[in-house]
């Protein structure tokens, strides 16, 4: 077959099959994201066309919203705090899943439930938990001799940890993940590491930890990407409160875009998100040279 | 305590005291920590049974009594559950179908066919998965009004149809692990394309299907502000809007609202049970490697 | 077909010039083919009654009534069918703000809170009601109350109209009162009344928790109108939010931010983010006064049938307000885009008429706003109305100032609130600093509006 009339087939085959998803992309990503850097240099309330306004947007935005940095903060605090916790949660409770035993299904279904449970029904859900007086958990800390457990939701500085305790209950997207590639941790590895003397913990640092490291790494920038989005929970629960602990980044967007009909000022603020992220995104790939091992790379 | 597979898949038959021993303890260990997780459940599903008397009683009742039933038909009845549901699977239906669709052949596209400037889009699908949603949500929101789609079902349903990056990235890690021969032998029998993808590589990629058609499912199920954004006739109304509807200004109706959230998370449960094996041999066959 | 085609039309009539309407594109095309695939045709009948959607923000009992309203309309009114849906829930009015920026409103609506209300209507999204009123001779200064008349006139232009109302009161649990010594039947007056009561109902346990509270003082964007204060001042065009009426308000409530532990106190009465539930602290005698209003009577009935609770009007201090109340509530609106502009009044003009207020008040139990209602021996028989129409009706009675950032400026209070009943700051301070920012968000506002 002629390899010229190949090629050409195998470019338009390609393209066609593709052809949903460039049409999508150019559609829901591609346009939007030139349109939201447009209306961020814009007053646009959405009812009346946008016009343009230059950099005051963001003007405003980094000199005279104090919510912006508020928000910004609360929100770094849960990729600081909470993620590396979910994500060693996630971890662990997958290794305690990746064992050959009998009702082994039914575990693995309890633990990843919370995870696919719909959002709002588990953060009603945890307001009911979380309740400072008659809640289950306040209750439990009460029986297990503590006086004086937290308020968590009603206080500004345990709601954030409310949050992410409440996270840990549904890290069961990023455990599922870690089980699969557990899974594929070469056994024959392990059995020479066992050979070779070492312990649990050995091997699990020095070969478990190194196989699974890409999935690991996919689990960090999705877990990144997902903190900077942040919003059903905070905006069912506690829409912002106690004084502003959860006003998280997505949801003071959504607020100013939705509720203040300041679309233009959301763009802006959807902008800055998304650099912030693309650095995050950077830098985790950056170091992960140091960290994260690909198999058929090296030994 | 073992926190290593190996022991149990590569190991010995042999029952020993010690292994035993061994075995009882994780049992132990994975019911106190399942019991962690599945202690909020029974919370909620007791929660739906008391009486408003007890669900706010102190200290906690932990068993009901008298179990109240009507909470249930009382719920469903406050909100109109059966159109909810009904809404709410018809856009499930649309976007699992539209989703696995679009995907497989996308994916199809970037694993099995090699064309210029294939590379190129799979960067830019790569870079795209980092893009966060509030970006484009504004000028969606336009695009859709511009569309005169706004209170319809399409902006829900519609981008379903045109993939989804993440998922598009899993199904072609799956591709990729397809035998060449197989569809170079399907070519000499003078399959075209299309066919290859039809007739050989999808049905060996059921599992990775089931996987995305799963996620799609649930993440459609869950669906929040999609519908907050989009649906404003309540003839329309998803389940995850109506659950909503039990909170007011003056305070919730806690004990519907429970009954109904059960109901709500219910079929998931079901459908992932069901769906449990092939999904997990889905997502470690999809190899995610980053 | 036919129907969506002409949806298309009417939505481009609308102002949505985003840029995009220049492409080529035919949106008609798209639209078509993608509701003939996924949604099916709808069908409607040339003869038939015109149909026209009314969104309903009530829930509950109330919106079982509203119902029942609804179907007498459409008994009454055979050339019209009147298709109620409902938008109540934390997210109906999130909803609505949604379906204005998205351009599709229904025909009707009252689920326009009167805080949005001057935001809609200096965004031109509501039809004005001025020639509808004339045309059926009705007038809004003769037949409402005169703060209600204010309120739903922005501009000279009325915008919407109301069936029912509400007011701000204290209640208080008389057997608390008698326990301290108070004379229920003699309930405070003045402000320093209020705090010696307060003082004498509080009780702590030996670890010094609170076993009852007197009152915790909340909600500042009430609070300045019994101390005299505002927000706004329409003569002149200026936000007031750091007026000294306003700062001796702020600073009374943060007296007691100094006085008692305030976290607790919240704690205690914010029980799942409201107080309407049984275990609320005014239900259960942890609180012997509680800042509330007509709807108290519904939540004692359900939650503590036994409780014995007497209401007084909010305090104030010298030189204040006497009988001071805000006025809001849901208003019915038609938006601008409205496709049977002509029914739509007509159902709004028998939903505002005196028979459908007076049913509707009466079984929801709240302060008719039609004048000729409230003299209605019906409400006039009962207490608490007798109570509370005299201040509604008062000069002290304030709607929502007719400001387009309101609802921003509202939450901005209610931060500056927050930052200092528990954040400790300084009262003149955060005033001064929540004057500048509204100040400076309302001039960049009316600056989008009139570029």
């Amino acid at each position: 077959m002629n390899t010229s009339m190949k090629s050409k087939r195998d470019t338009l085959n390609g393209v066609l099959f593709a052809s949903p998803w460039i049409l999508g992309f150019l559609t829901f990503v591609a346009y939007p994201l030139l349109a939201s850097l447009y209306y961020s240099f814009c007053s646009y309330d959405a009812i009346s066309p946008p016009h343009f306004i230059g950099l005051e947007n963001y003007r405003i935005m980094l000199t005279q919203d104090s919510l912006f940095w508020k928000s910004l903060w609360n929100t770094l605090y849960m990729a600081v705090f909470g993620l590396p916790v979910s994500l060693a949660a996630a971890l662990g409770i997958a290794i305690l899943l990746n064992q050959r035993i009998r009702g082994i299904a039914i575990y693995r279904t309890i633990y990843f439930l919370p995870s696919i449970t719909p959002v709002v029904a588990s953060s009603v859900l945890w307001m009911w938990l979380l309740n400072p007086q008659v809640g289950l958990i306040n209750t439990s800390l009460k029986g297990l001799g503590m006086t004086n457990p937290p308020d968590w939701l009603s206080d500004p500085a345990w709601a954030k940890p409310a949050l992410i305790l409440m996270g840990l209950w549904a890290v069961g997207g990023g455990m599922v993940i870690y089980l699969a590639s557990l899974q594929d941790v070469p056994v024959s590895l392990l059995e020479a590491a066992s050979l070779d003397g070492a312990g649990t913990w050995a091997k699990f640092r020095h070969v478990t930890v190194p196989s699974i490291s890409p999935v690991i790494l996919f689990n960090l920038i999705m877990g990144l990407i997902g903190t900077f989005q942040y919003f059903t929970q905070a905006y069912v629960m506690t829409n912002g409160g106690p004084q502003d602990a959860t006003m998280f980044y997505a949801l003071h967007l959504f607020n100013r875009a939705f509720q203040d009909f300041e679309m233009g000022y959301a763009s802006a603020m959807a902008w800055f998100l998304f650099v912030i992220t693309l650095i995050c995104a950077i830098a985790v790939f950056r170091t992960s040279a140091r960290w994260v091992y690909y198999a058929g790379e090296s030994s | 305590m073992t926190l290593n597979t190996a022991a149990f898949r590569g190991g010995s038959k042999r029952i020993t005291a010690a292994s035993i021993i061994r075995l009882l303890m994780t049992h132990l260990v994975l019911i106190a920590i399942g019991l962690l997780f599945a202690l909020p459940f029974y919370w909620l599903v007791s929660t739906a049974l008391k009486p408003d008397s007890q669900i706010f009683a102190m200290p906690p009742v932990w068993i009901p009594h008298p179990v109240i039933w009507s909470n249930y038909p009382k719920a469903l009845h406050y909100i109109p559950f059966a159109l909810y549901t009904w809404n709410t699977v018809k856009i499930c239906m649309y976007t699992v179908v539209g989703t696995v669709i679009s995907c497989s052949l996308a994916a199809y596209s970037l694993a099995r066919i090699p064309w210029r400037g294939r590379n190129l889009v799979f960067a830019t699908l790569i870079v795209s998965m980092i893009l966060p949603g509030q970006v484009t949500m504004i000028p969606t929101f336009a695009i859709f009004k511009w569309l005169g789609w706004i209170g319809t079902i399409l902006p829900l349903t519609a981008p379903a149809f045109m993939g989804n990056a993440f998922y598009i990235f899993l199904l072609r890690q799956f591709f990729m692990t397809i035998p060449r021969e197989l569809s170079e032998a399907a070519r000499i029998d003078g399959c075209g394309e299309f066919a290859v993808y039809w007739r050989i590589v999808l049905p060996l990629a059921k599992p990775a299907l089931v996987t995305v058609g799963l996620f799609t499912f649930i993440g459609s199920w869950n669906d929040f502000l999609g519908p907050l954004l989009y649906l404003n006739d309540e003839r329309t109304y998803t389940l995850s809007m109506g659950l909503q509807r039990f909170v007011s200004q003056h305070g919730a109706e806690w004990a519907m609202l429970m009954a109904a959230s059960t109901v709500m998370t219910l079929p998931i449960i079901v459908i992932f049970f069901l769906a449990q094996r092939t999904f997990i041999e889905g997502v470690t066959l999809t190899g995610i490697k980053g | 077909m036919l129907d969506t085609s002409k949806s298309v039309e009417s939505v481009a009539h609308n102002k949505s010039s985003d840029g995009l309407s220049r492409l080529k594109v035919s949106r008609r095309a798209v639209i078509s083919l993608a509701a003939a695939s996924l949604t099916g045709c709808r069908r409607s009948s040339r003869r038939g009654p015109i149909e026209i959607v009314y969104w309903t923000g009530w829930s509950g009992h109330e919106l079982d009534v509203q119902r029942n309203l609804v179907a007498k309309f459409n008994r009454t009114h055979p050339h019209i069918r009147v298709v109620m849906l409902s938008q109540f829930g934390n997210s109906g009015y999130e909803k609505v703000r949604i379906a204005f920026a998205g351009g599709s409103t229904p025909d009707v609506m009252s689920t326009v809170w009167a805080d949005e209300l001057a935001a809609y209507a200096m965004r031109d999204v509501l039809r004005p009601l001025d020639s509808y009123l004339k045309s059926s001779h009705r007038d809004v200064t003769k037949e409402y109350m005169p703060g209600i008349a204010r309120m739903i006139t922005i501009g000279g232009r009325v915008f919407g109209l109301t069936v029912s109302s509400s007011t701000n009161f204290i209640a208080f649990n008389r057997a608390i009162f008698e326990e301290c010594g108070l004379d229920p039947d003699h309930p405070p007056v003045s402000i320093e009344q209020l705090d010696s009561a307060a003082r004498k109902c509080t009780a702590y346990d030996s670890s010094g928790n609170f076993i009852r509270y007197g009152f915790r003082p909340a909600d500042l964007s009430m609070w300045v109108y019994p101390f005299g204060g505002s927000w706004y001042d329409e003569q002149t065009g200026t936000i007031t939010a750091n007026s000294p009426q306003n700062v001796s308000a702020l600073k009374w409530m943060a007296s007691y931010a100094q006085q008692y532990n305030m976290r607790q106190m919240q704690a205690f009465s914010t029980t799942f983010g409201s107080s309407s539930t049984p275990n609320g602290p005014f239900y259960v005698g942890k609180t012997a006064m509680e800042s509330t209003g007509e709807w108290e009577r519904a939540f004692v009935k359900r939650y503590a049938p036994q409780l014995k609770w007497g209401w007084f009007s909010l305090p104030y201090p010298a030189g204040g307000r006497q009988r001071a109340t805000t006025l809001d509530g849901s208003i019915f609106v038609i938006p601008a885009a409205c496709k049977h502009p002509d029914e739509a009044w007509e159902f709004l003009n028998w939903m505002t008429s005196h028979d459908a207020v007076k049913t509707f008040c009466w079984s929801i139990k709240n302060v008719p706003p039609l004048l000729s209602v409230s003299r209605d021996p019906l409400f006039q028989s009962d207490p608490l109305f007798r109570f509370t129409i005299p201040i509604q009706q008062g000069p002290a009675a304030f709607g929502p100032p007719p400001l387009v950032t309101w609802t921003m400026l509202k939450s901005a209070i209610g931060r500056a609130e927050d930052s200092v009943m528990l954040g400790g700051e300084d009262p003149v301070r955060v005033l001064n600093r929540l004057q500048d920012e509204s100040v400076r968000q309302l001039r960049r506002t009316m600056e989008e509006l009139h570029p």
